[in-house]
């Protein structure tokens, strides 16, 4: 066991109906920081469940979840917020951005809730939407962007607190071929810059071209977990 | 049709949402019963005499007889005059003077009967039983007197003065006695000296006016020997005096009945056609797998209409339940023996509030029926896009944490919903903010009658005379009162009546002896009289005389008349157009014209024990004089104040529940966005923040809409209650509304609001993130 593995999950299971099959199926995965591992496999074999879990938003049934050092299938529903806020962002296959918010109000959102002041963040979510090319879009409304730029929306506002991770959930799913792969070489280049990263596709060629790390999933049990031999 | 899948898809549907099953449940619950209560009291605050004059069978004449000039023979044969349709009697009958506690009662008319049932007049009993023994007796509700069942009364004038025990309370709805004994026990309670007398109950086949009232009294007369009809009495009488007091109730119960009413349908309204829209994905689903549209109507109604059915029938029953303890308040109010919920109002409302939600789920129902199964489930996931933009900018420029400012822009999304919910609040709160006033007015009103707050302690010589002023008498009560600590100051005062000249009924007038204008008297305009000649007269003064402040009038005590100006008008009601005055020792002629102390008036030092300074004060004057503390409040006021409350709670609680189930609702509505919430990082708390946010605008809006509206309908309420009194209205009792605490009131909004928002806002911030995400 690698003590400074940044996700340590050790035989976590998850089951949403206490008769039926494990959503995911005792799974036990080390994930080190800087690293970025793609979670493959067919619909319904668990990925996003183990995502969920990743991410505090949902709790395993057994089994046990380190992230960076806290044990978060043990925290309060308060100490799961505030850690997602700290030190995870997620970014989702539709968006899920908020409608009603502003381009520049949605990426604020995490920074706000944290407690940064409005000068911090605006600042940070400035230089963010600057970087992703979203600049002249700030006082936009998200229905009013193409996938591709709602996309980084989504992930200008998973990164404005920082975080030591990066998860993505089928961020191309929704995306034409070309925008698809904007968005997987804009996440290659923030991997590149050190931000950790575990991203659910089953696009395999999006998986071997950015991830160097690909674990795959039946059922919901890891049936392979492989390394790139070349690095990209 | 096939039934099956639509009742198996409506069943899924009700255990599926099961919070939103119970809310229909609930507040069909509440509004019905709301509903039934105030049409209950609506009906019943329309015509209450006549209906209790119908159910009680009263007697249209009352009459005495002196039985030593008329057989009861001779009077029974009265019975079978042609225009006499029911009857009742003889009954033996006396006039007794009762006392209670050392206070000598008015002079009371007891009759024998053997019990409470008549073919006329018939009897309700309110409390207590008919007597069954010798030395009890059962009184009349409307002798306030008395409190309680089981206290003692002496017969003061009869030859031993016999007890009796009050057994029991009964309302003759035409008031033929005070108080009633066996037959067999009135010749026991008759005092020396007076002679038989007996009673008897008539009802006619023509008694609608005082003309045919009078004639069927002549063919009574003509029938028995001259001299010996003693007394008549028109059931007239009793519907006037009953029509007093019951209107004087009646505005604000017909307030309070109305707000109930309205705001039952209001969210009666947005909870059905809430719910159904909430369900539309659900039935965008149906239709995908085959539903025909008319299958999906039906689906949808019954998975609405189950619930509301049971809700409307136990509300009905809790609406029941309800209105009894009500309707016993305010049964002696209006005179009347007992009030019940008509049968009607058991039918119509429960009727009436199903048709309601049936109408109101229809309308979005069959819009679901034609939506092509993809545009209902878009319709029933989101809310209406592109409104709200600007209340968000705004709301982002805010100096507040961001749950808060983000939840104070979302009701501008949904303006329908936003604007149901804001009349929710309003009504609650206007309900709240008036009974409040009211209430305030009541106990200002209560005290400008018995003037508790002022004089504590009433004091005077036992037995008719009084005593003279200046006198030894005088003296020793004065020289008591010097003695005993915790007087603060008193005035001797003679009770007359006074002659005005084109006024029948004489003025009860009140002739101080010193500086009374302490007493508690509420001045309506003027100022309290000073020097000799000068007068306050009460507004049936005013209204019965045709004068005005400034105008001088000739007043007659006994031999002596005297010309007083009235300068100042109080609020001292006694009955519409029953004049009352208030003026000094001197200019009523004083001691030379026979004016004797009859009582003494006695404010208490603040923090003296009024009913220990009344011992006191007892025991130093001794047995010739009565110590009496003030009652702070009459049965009226007291029934009116536990209406109010009732009344309010109810409103209150419905209130809440239309917030509760417009946050439950768009909670539903947002279940995508507060994942969303969650996702990034937002806590239970901030959650539940955002969420009790979502009602604080338009619960700010309600209150401002409110406070004016309420503060309004308390001038018109009270203004109505003292027209129907008679008496005009002090400012103390209008004017009950303090800066400070309006903005306490306003806060009922809020509280109302919050209470009712965060039940919802817990369940949201306890919904599973990633199970939210995943209604995409
Ligand atoms: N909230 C939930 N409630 C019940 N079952 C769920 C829930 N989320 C996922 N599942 C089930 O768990 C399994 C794994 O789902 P998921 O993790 O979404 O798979 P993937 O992302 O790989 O498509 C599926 O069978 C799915 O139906
Ligand atoms: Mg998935």
């Amino acid at each position: 066991m690698d003590a400074d593995a940044l996700i340590q999950l050790s035989g976590v299971t998850k089951r949403y109906d206490s008769s039926g099959q494990p959503a995911v199926d005792n799974v036990s995965l080390q994930i080190g920081a800087g690293e970025s591992v793609a979670v493959m496999g067919p619909s319904g074999s668990g990925k996003s469940t183990l995502l969920n879990v990743i991410a505090g938003l949902d709790r395993p049934t057994s089994g046990t979840v380190t992230v960076a050092g806290e044990r978060i299938d043990k925290l309060s529903e308060t100490g799961v917020a505030k850690f997602r806020r700290r030190k995870v962002g997620m970014i989702f296959q539709f968006f899920n951005l908020l409608d009603d918010l502003t381009v520049a109000d949605n990426v604020l959102l995490p920074a706000q809730l944290a407690g940064l002041s409005r000068g911090q963040a605006r600042q940070r979510a400035g230089s963010l939407l600057d970087r992703l090319g979203l600049a002249e879009h700030r006082q936009a409304y998200p229905a009013r962007l193409s996938g591709g730029q709602r996309q980084r929306v989504a992930i200008a506002r998973a990164l404005v607190n920082s975080p030591e991770l990066l998860l993505a959930d089928e961020p191309t799913g929704a995306l034409d071929t070309t925008t698809g792969e904007e968005i997987g070489a804009l996440l290659a280049e923030l991997n590149a810059a050190g931000q950790t990263m575990v991203l659910v596709t089953h696009n395999p060629d999006l998986a071997a071209r950015y991830a160097s790390r690909t674990v795959q999933l039946v059922d919901g049990r890891v049936t392979s977990d492989v390394v790139a031999a070349v690095p990209r | 049709m096939n039934i099956r899948p639509v009742l198996k898809a409506a069943s899924g549907g009700v255990s599926r949402k099961r919070t939103q099953t119970a809310v229909i449940f609930l507040v069909l619950l509440v509004s019905t019963a709301a509903a039934t209560l105030g049409l209950a009291l609506l009906a019943n605050s329309s015509g209450p005499f006549d209906r209790g004059f119908a159910a009680q069978h009263g007697a249209d004449v009352t009459m005495g007889f002196s039985s030593a000039r008329a057989s009861d023979g001779q009077l029974a044969a009265t019975r079978k005059l042609p225009g006499v349709t029911g009857s009742d009697g003889p009954f033996p009958a006396t006039e007794v003077t009762l006392a209670h506690a050392g206070f000598q009662l008015p002079l009371a008319t007891v009759v024998g009967r053997g019990s409470a049932g008549g073919k006329v007049d018939d009897l309700t009993l309110t409390a207590g039983h008919w007597p069954d023994g010798s030395g009890q007796i059962v009184l009349a509700n409307n002798t306030y007197l008395v409190p309680d069942v089981g206290q003692q009364l002496t017969v003061e004038n009869a030859p031993g003065k016999p007890k009796l025990t009050v057994v029991g309370f009964a309302n003759s709805i035409t008031n033929t006695a005070d108080g009633w004994v066996l037959p067999s026990q009135v010749a026991a309670l008759r005092p020396a000296g007076q002679p038989p007398a007996a009673e008897m109950l008539y009802s006619f086949a023509k008694a609608g006016t005082a003309a045919q009232v009078r004639a069927d009294q002549a063919e009574i007369d003509a029938a028995v020997p001259a001299g010996a009809v003693t007394e008549h009495e028109s059931w007239l009488v009793a519907k006037a005096q009953a029509a007093g007091a019951g209107s004087i109730i009646a505005p604000f119960v017909v307030a309070f009945a109305l707000i109930g009413l309205v705001m039952s349908v209001l969210i009666v309204a947005n909870v059905v056609s809430g719910a159904v829209v909430a369900g539309y994905r659900r039935i965008g689903v149906l239709k995908s797998i085959g539903f025909t549209p008319p299958q999906v109507v039906s689906a949808y109604l019954a998975r609405i209409g189950l619930p509301a059915l049971f809700g409307c029938l136990l509300g009905v029953a809790v609406g029941n339940w309800l209105a009894r303890p009500v309707l016993d308040k305010s049964a002696p109010v209006y005179g009347v023996g007992s009030q019940s919920v008509p049968l009607w109002v058991n039918v119509l409302v429960p009727a009436a509030m199903f048709a309601l939600v049936l109408l109101t789920a229809l309308v979005p129902a069959l819009r679901a029926g034609r939506l092509s199964a993809i545009q209902a489930i878009a319709t029933g996931q989101a809310p209406s896009q592109g409104r709200g933009y600007a209340a968000h900018r705004f709301a982002a420029g805010l100096r507040l944490p961001r749950p808060v400012s983000i939840g104070l822009a979302a009701p501008f999304a949904r303006p329908g919903r936003t604007v149901v919910t804001l009349a929710a609040i309003a009504f609650g709160a206007v309900a709240v903010i008036f009974a409040v006033g009211l209430d305030a007015s009541l106990a200002q009103a209560s005290d400008g009658q018995t003037h508790a707050s002022a004089v504590q302690v009433q004091a005077g010589p036992n037995g008719p005379g009084g005593i003279g002023l200046g006198g030894s008498r005088d003296h020793a009560v004065r020289a008591a009162l010097r003695s005993v600590p915790g007087t603060s100051r008193y005035v001797a005062e003679d009770f007359l009546e006074l002659g005005v000249p084109g006024l029948s009924q004489p003025v009860n007038a009140e002739a101080f002896a010193g500086n009374a204008s302490w007493t508690g008297y509420q001045l309506i305009s003027g100022h309290w009289y000073h020097g000799t000649g000068q007068a306050d007269v009460n507004t049936g003064f005013l209204q019965a005389t045709g004068l005005s402040l400034g105008d001088s009038v000739r007043v007659s005590a006994g031999t002596s008349t005297v010309r007083v100006r009235i300068v100042g008008e109080v609020f001292d009601p006694q009955g519409k157009d029953q004049g009352a005055m208030l003026t000094s020792w001197q200019t009523l002629g004083g001691s030379a014209a026979g004016l004797r102390i009859q009582q003494y008036d006695i404010g208490v030092k603040p923090g003296v024990s009024v009913p220990g300074y009344a011992s006191q004060l007892g025991s130093d004057l001794g047995q010739r004089y009565f110590v009496g503390t003030t009652a702070h409040s009459g049965q009226f006021y007291q029934i009116a104040e536990g209406l109010i409350a009732i009344l309010t709670l109810m409103l209150a609680v419905v209130a809440g529940l239309g917030v509760l189930n417009t946050v439950l609702i768009s909670t539903r509505d947002r279940v995508h966005d507060l994942g969303v919430f969650k996702a990034v990082g937002m806590t239970p708390r901030q959650v539940i923040a955002m969420v009790v946010c979502w009602v604080v605008a338009p619960a700010v809006i309600a209150a401002a809409i409110a406070i004016p509206a309420a503060m309004a309908l308390h001038v018109a309420t009270v203004n109505a209650m003292g027209q129907a009194a008679g008496t005009g209205i002090s400012s103390v009792i209008m004017d009950v509304y303090k800066p400070a605490e309006i903005v306490l009131l306003a806060l009922s909004a809020l509280v109302i609001a919050a209470i009712g928002a965060l039940l919802p806002a817990g369940w949201a911030a306890g919904a599973r993130t990633a199970t939210a995400l995943r209604a995409e």
